[in-house]
């Protein structure tokens, strides 16, 4: 035995606690670190969120015309209501609500206040229902993109006049109809219900929104069958050698592989080599399934190896083929996993904006997808299109847009948390 | 090395369940098991000891062909189940666990019910056409496993939340439910506390009746308390080979010796 009371350490020593505080110190600063980096990450994050909502929010409402109009018998055919002079009843509804001064030369103008769209709004609206023809009705039409500026606060009336963008007799004529208790700006459901336009305050998501949905739908029925598949034989069946870790690698590599070089791939092959349309959500959902298939495959590996073997040995051990443990133990526990890792693919897919640039989806195209192969946007080639677009109004669309495609992905991520949750098993 | 053919001439050929002969098992370039003969009696207890790393885990594994699922691992020689070689191509390893179940270290349930746990293999197996005969046979393998009392009304809860012993009776009972004619046991107790070491090794000496049962375990005690032959393994040969109570009380190799005397393990 050594003597113990020689090489006992004194606990008490300068020496010890100076080297205790070291320690403590530099614990403190490894946790200051942390959360500094948290909070760096959360200011950016409220950042972001921030702009996007104070440029964002005025597109969410709409500067409407809400006017009692005599739907003039004068104007139209009551056979053939669609060949009506609606421009002439925009015209009417304007002029007829304000008090024109003695320069009532341009009467034109007039009809600039309201969208260039009113006229076949008021025309939809009558051919759907010809009995409205003499009769008056309550008619809203959306007002042109100045005015709905101008509305907004967001146009400036201090500006000079020669370099505002309306006039002080059309500012004049607006404010007339405001006091008149003509104009009002409720919720802008056309920015879901319309399609794509020229002109901002009639331009909507709906042809976006379904475009990335079928682009989505059609990704989704490729990559997940095939990426599962794809998964399950390399990790169980496939033998370990040279080959497969070739395969490995290269899923690996692909994962990894810039999105724009898919696009080129999905122009090539195809459009070019198959001949199928361009600017069509199938094509689109084809191309993102060749992004979003290694990740799948790399998630559902991951999710397969995590099982633990005992499982697999628990059922082997009473005599369960291999094909019977994969699907009878080893899928349901790797669900959870599979569920999350293909979620976020899609995700991925969602929001990713040069593959679609390359086979053309960021055309312009007013009216919203019928089938998988129509032509059609997606919802960050709509926002790339307005982010280009010179109107004003189509700044804070093209941040609502954002806001939009932000609420799909965070309502994917919950789905995918949400599935996690839920399936879930212990063992 | 001791001579494992000599008590072979005092066994009734008909009662020996396996039959080992030169069997050789490699992981990759290592060899783990070293020309192993061995001859296992049926409605017996026979325990596998030695120090760990002896390659009794590994030979148990080949009796029921469970190492086929590792890779880099090659078996040589000869194990006959009934006389049957059972590496031989026209033996579906599949059909050979059903015969042969096996009961693991750490209790593994599926994360399923306790009826779904034990009516697994039956099913699989197409053991049990009706739901009443499937009643049955789970119902006949917890009372095997000595668990029917405790379960019989929660038997749609999930195996996972039993205590760690009774999920190591159900996965006995689970092995049990296939009918097997041998059940191998890879230290089942060893994450256990003594009382549920008590009530599984109860239930062994109960199994023997029915099952011929090979047991991998690091106590010496149990291998005393619970087996009529046992085998010591050391450095992937085995050593020696006979009644429990002659290599407790009279071992003929001075490596049984020592490790039986806790010289080596």
């Amino acid at each position: 035995m050594t003597d113990s009371t020689a090489a006992r350490h004194d606990w008490a020593s300068p020496e010890f606690s100076a080297h205790l505080r070291k320690r403590k110190r530099s614990e403190f600063m490894l946790k200051s670190l942390g959360i500094g980096a948290i909070s760096i990450a959360f200011g950016a994050l409220a950042l972001l969120i921030g702009s996007l909502v104070s440029t964002g929010y005025p597109a969410f409402t709409q500067t409407h015309l809400v006017v009692e109009a005599e739907i003039d018998r004068d104007l139209m055919d009551p056979e053939n209501p669609r060949d009506g002079n609606f421009r002439q009843l925009a015209r009417d509804i304007v002029t007829n609500r304000v008090v024109l001064g003695a320069d009532t030369d341009n009467t034109d103008r007039l009809t600039d206040i309201l969208s260039n769209r009113a006229q076949f709004t008021l025309r939809d609206m009558v051919e759907a229902n010809p009995d409205l023809i003499g009769e008056t009705v309550e008619v809203r039409l959306p007002v042109a993109d100045n005015y709905d500026q101008l509305h907004k606060g967001m146009l400036d009336r201090d500006t000079p006049e020669e370099i505002r963008r309306l006039s002080d007799r059309e500012i004049e004529i607006f404010d007339q109809l405001v006091e008149g208790g003509f104009v009002a700006k409720p919720f802008n459901w056309a920015l879901f219900a319309n399609a794509d336009s020229r002109f901002p305050e009639v331009a909507g998501l709906k042809g976006a929104i379904i475009g990335s949905a079928y682009a989505l739908l059609v990704c989704f029925l490729l990559s997940f069958p095939v990426g599962i598949g794809a998964a399950i034989y390399l990790e169980e069946f496939a033998p370990k050698n040279r080959i497969s870790d070739l395969i490995e690698i290269n899923i690996n590599n692909l994962a990894a592989v810039p999105s724009v070089v898919f696009g080129l791939l999905g122009l090539a092959v195809f459009i070019g080599w198959f001949g199928m349309p361009r600017s069509v959500p199938f094509v689109g959902g084809m191309t993102l399934a060749l992004m979003t298939l290694p990740t799948i495959i790399i998630a559902t590996r991951a999710a397969i190896k995590s099982v633990p073997p005992s499982i697999r040995e628990a059922a082997l051990g009473v005599g369960a083929s291999k094909q019977q443990v994969v699907f009878g133990h080893v899928l349901p526990l790797a669900m959870p996993g599979i569920l999350t890792g293909t979620i976020i693919g899609l995700a991925q897919a969602l929001g990713e904006t040069a593959p679609l640039l390359l086979i053309g989806m960021n055309a312009f195209i007013t009216s919203a997808p019928g089938t998988p192969f129509d032509s059609s946007t997606a919802l960050p080639t709509q926002i790339f299109i307005w982010a280009d677009s010179p109107e004003r109004g189509f700044v804070s669309r093209t941040s609502a847009a954002i806001l939009v495609l932000l609420t799909f992905l965070i309502t994917m991520n919950a789905i995918a948390i949400f599935l996690r949750q839920k399936f879930q098993r212990k063992w | 090395m001791y001579d494992v053919t000599r008590p072979e001439a005092e066994l009734d050929p008909s009662e020996i369940k396996f039959a080992a002969r030169k069997v050789q098992v490699f992981y990759g370039a290592d060899q783990a098991i070293k020309d192993v003969d061995i001859d296992i009696q049926d409605k017996t207890v026979t325990s596998f000891i030695g120090p760990s790393g002896c390659g009794k885990s590994t030979f148990l594994r080949c009796l029921n062909r469970m190492n086929d699922t590792i890779d880099i691992c090659r078996i040589e020689g000869e194990i006959k189940l009934d006389g049957q070689d059972i590496y031989a191509r026209s033996v579906d390893p599949v059909q050979l666990r059903a015969k042969v179940g096996m009961v693991f270290q750490k209790p593994n349930p599926f994360p399923k019910s306790i009826y779904d746990n034990v009516a697994y293999g039956p099913k699989i197996h197409g053991m049990a056409r009706k739901k009443a005969d499937l009643d049955e046979v789970v119902e006949t393998a917890l009372r095997d496993a000595g668990l029917w009392g405790e379960v019989k009304d929660r038997l749609d809860t999930p195996g996972t939340g039993l205590s760690g012993g009774q999920q190591q009776r159900l996965c006995i009972a689970r092995a049990v439910a296939t009918r097997p004619e041998v059940l191998l046991m890879d230290e089942p107790c060893s994450a256990l506390d003594p009382i549920a070491t008590a009530q599984i090794e109860e239930l062994i000496d109960k199994l023997r009746a029915q099952y011929s049962v090979v047991i991998v375990t690091h106590s010496m005690q149990q291998a005393g308390r619970i087996s009529q032959k046992t085998a010591f393994f050391h450095l992937g040969n085995l050593v020696e080979y006979g009644d429990t109570d002659t290599i407790f009380t009279n071992p003929q190799d001075p490596r049984t010796e020592s490790y039986i005397t806790g010289r080596i393990g």
